[in-house]
């Protein structure tokens, strides 16, 4: 951000902000306050009493603030068992898919047989095809394979989205092969070439994959709903749902449970934003 | 080895073959794994549904089940619950998906010019995103709540009736795309972002010393530079339309009476509710279809571009 730091101090020289500038920031600062609103509402209302909570009106800071909601909660539901199960499925899936996506992204690239193009087409060819438009057969598939209200239902099928397999692909094709013979020169394996060269220079793209999946598993809703049929199995985005309908009208509640579901992914975002934000931008580009 | 010595001329040929031999073997091993998972859970299932859909299903002995080839996408023509699902779902891409890239992109554009905070506010835009769709929800269902909701509180200082929110057959489904914005945009957002910063700056230049204002550098730099980002924003956030679900689901389950029930509730429901497999699985692949003629119109599109 080299750039941004020498064009402000440019602008001081001239003699201070420009009009526009500064509506540019009322502008954008403005919006960054209606984004943060629901944040705000959240947190806030997770802290006050019921009565509060429900009385008519606003009241930003609760007062006197409470934290008898959390305390409802966790003594009161399965919140705890639930950010186990998210937490297994997100993350069992997440290296499911970083191991087999990048060998399959290894075959394709930097070895060669034949029939690999074909199969590269036809995996590109199922992007057309996105999430869950086939959830009835694939319900069936899961069931026929007795995998009902087992972790693997909602793992399985989230590994086989081709995002991470085209991702990868592209990046593994973009490193020298001269690296790769002379690798070849000295004896190395393929498996060895795959695991000592292509994964160790591919850290970068395997990280922001990495936040990636693990974010959009843990996020799930209708899959999960769906093949997911005890309580004691649910993922947080669905128990909080239950509750919900458990709580209605006890919104103290319901936002500590939001608050719950959603902290683990704020900390994630907030230790590693930049790498979360890349992956997104390597979608743009592909 | 006997073979590679009687014809010893062609040792290096054949050490050659056994060497790609060995390469289309450890080829299709280090892809298998995945190649399973992709056959059993995306594959198969993406066939068999187009194979359900001919058929009344048997769930439990599917061996029984009653082919009726086309009809249930004759009958899904005569369903007024499928067209009202399928306008409601269009409408709901209508609301959003222009919201999300006018939004995004003006949010990029902002972020992009030379203001304080650039990390933050970029951090702030796109943190929505990482929610799930349920906490967004219920956030937002909570801040529509006529009781003691949030926005009505403000908007009642200002008229006499605010709306009913999430009751109304007017704005439940304006409601719901206006939460869908928040908890979307910050994708678009990041990529329009990272499009708008590898616009080369001398392009800026040029356009200005030929006199271009604001709105030309906008109109013949910027759209123009960054129409592969904004196609591909348009396209993704236009699949994710056609597949909403959680938010109509938390928000109003379909309702009042019907006027936010869309394509995947409608599927669900007839999968799960009315054990009907088989025309569940057509409106699958009517969806299927619609999603499969947006990625090509796209794909044209950007051809086009190309050339």
């Amino acid at each position: 951000m080299s750039k941004t730091t020498t064009s402000r101090f440019a602008s001081f020289d001239v003699g201070g902000i420009t009009a526009r500038s500064a509506l540019v920031h009322i502008a954008m600062y403005g919006a960054a306050f209606l984004f943060v609103v629901p944040y705000i509402y959240m947190i806030s209302t997770s802290f006050m009493t019921q009565q509060d909570a429900v009385a008519q009106g606003m009241n930003w800071i609760p007062d006197p603030v409470t934290i008898g909601s959390y305390v409802q909660l966790f003594a009161g539901s399965q919140i705890i068992q639930w950010s186990i199960n998210t937490l297994i499925i997100s993350s069992v899936t997440t290296l499911l898919v970083l191991l087999v996506d990048s060998m399959i992204a290894f075959s394709l690239t930097r070895l060669e047989w034949p029939g690999q193009r074909y199969i590269l087409a036809l995996i590109i060819a199922s992007f057309m095809v996105p999430g869950f438009v086939n959830i009835i057969p694939l319900y069936l598939v899961v069931s026929d394979l007795g995998l009902l209200n087992n972790y693997l239902a909602v793992i399985l099928p989230f590994a086989a989205g081709p995002l991470g397999v085209f991702l990868l692909a592209q990046f593994f094709r973009d490193i020298p092969y001269e690296l790769q013979e002379a690798a070849q020169l000295d004896g190395f394996s393929n498996f060895r070439i795959y695991t000592r060269m292509i994964l160790p220079l591919s850290k970068s793209i395997l990280t922001a994959l990495a936040l990636f999946i693990f974010v959009w598993s843990w996020n799930q809703f209708l899959w999960p709903l769906i093949v997911l049929q005890s309580e004691a199995a649910y993922t947080l985005p669905i128990g909080v749902v239950v509750l919900q309908d458990n709580f209605t009208y006890q919104p103290a509640l319901t936002m500590a449970s939001a608050v719950v579901a959603s902290g683990p992914l704020f900390i994630l975002f907030l230790l590693l934003q930049e790498q979360l934000m890349t992956a997104v931008e390597m979608q743009g580009v592909t | 080895m006997s073979v590679i010595d009687r014809f010893g001329g062609v040792v290096g040929t054949l050490s050659s073959d056994s060497r790609s031999r060995r390469e289309f073997v450890e080829g299709v091993l280090f892809s298998l794994p995945y190649l399973i998972i992709f056959a059993v859970f995306l594959l198969y299932p993406l066939l068999m549904g187009g194979y359900m859909s001919l058929f009344d299903w048997n769930a439990i002995a599917p061996a029984e089940s009653v082919f009726l080839g086309l009809e249930n996408y004759a009958t899904l023509l005569n369903d007024s619950q499928f067209w009202n699902a399928l306008g409601n779902t269009f409408y709901f891409a209508l609301l959003t998906v222009p919201s999300i890239v006018v939004v995004g992109l003006g949010l990029a554009l902002g972020v992009n010019r030379d203001i304080r905070g650039q990390g933050f506010l970029r951090a702030i835009f796109f943190s929505p995103y990482i929610l799930t769709v349920s906490v967004t929800a219920l956030v937002w269902i909570d801040m529509y709540s006529t009781q003691y909701g949030v926005l009505n509180h403000y908007l009642g200082m200002v008229m006499a009736n605010p709306p009913q929110w999430l009751q109304s057959r007017l704005f439940a489904m304006p409601a719901i795309a206006m939460t869908t914005v928040w908890w979307l945009v910050g994708f678009s957002f990041v990529i329009l972002l990272a499009a708008r910063q590898s616009v080369p700056t001398y392009l800026y230049e040029a356009a200005k010393l030929d006199g271009a204002g604001t709105w030309r550098q906008f109109r013949d730099v910027t759209v123009p530079q960054m129409r592969h980002a904004i196609f591909f924003v348009v396209v993704i956030n236009l699949i994710w339309a056609f597949q909403v679900y959680g938010q109509p689901y938390i928000m109003t389950s379909g309702g009042p009476s019907q006027t936010t029930e869309t394509l995947v509730m409608y599927l669900y429901q007839a999968a799960f509710n009315q054990r009907n497999f088989g025309y569940a699985a057509a409106i699958g692949y009517v969806l299927t279809g619609i999603l499969v003629a947006v990625s090509i119109a796209n794909y044209y599109l950007l051809g086009g571009d190309n050339e």
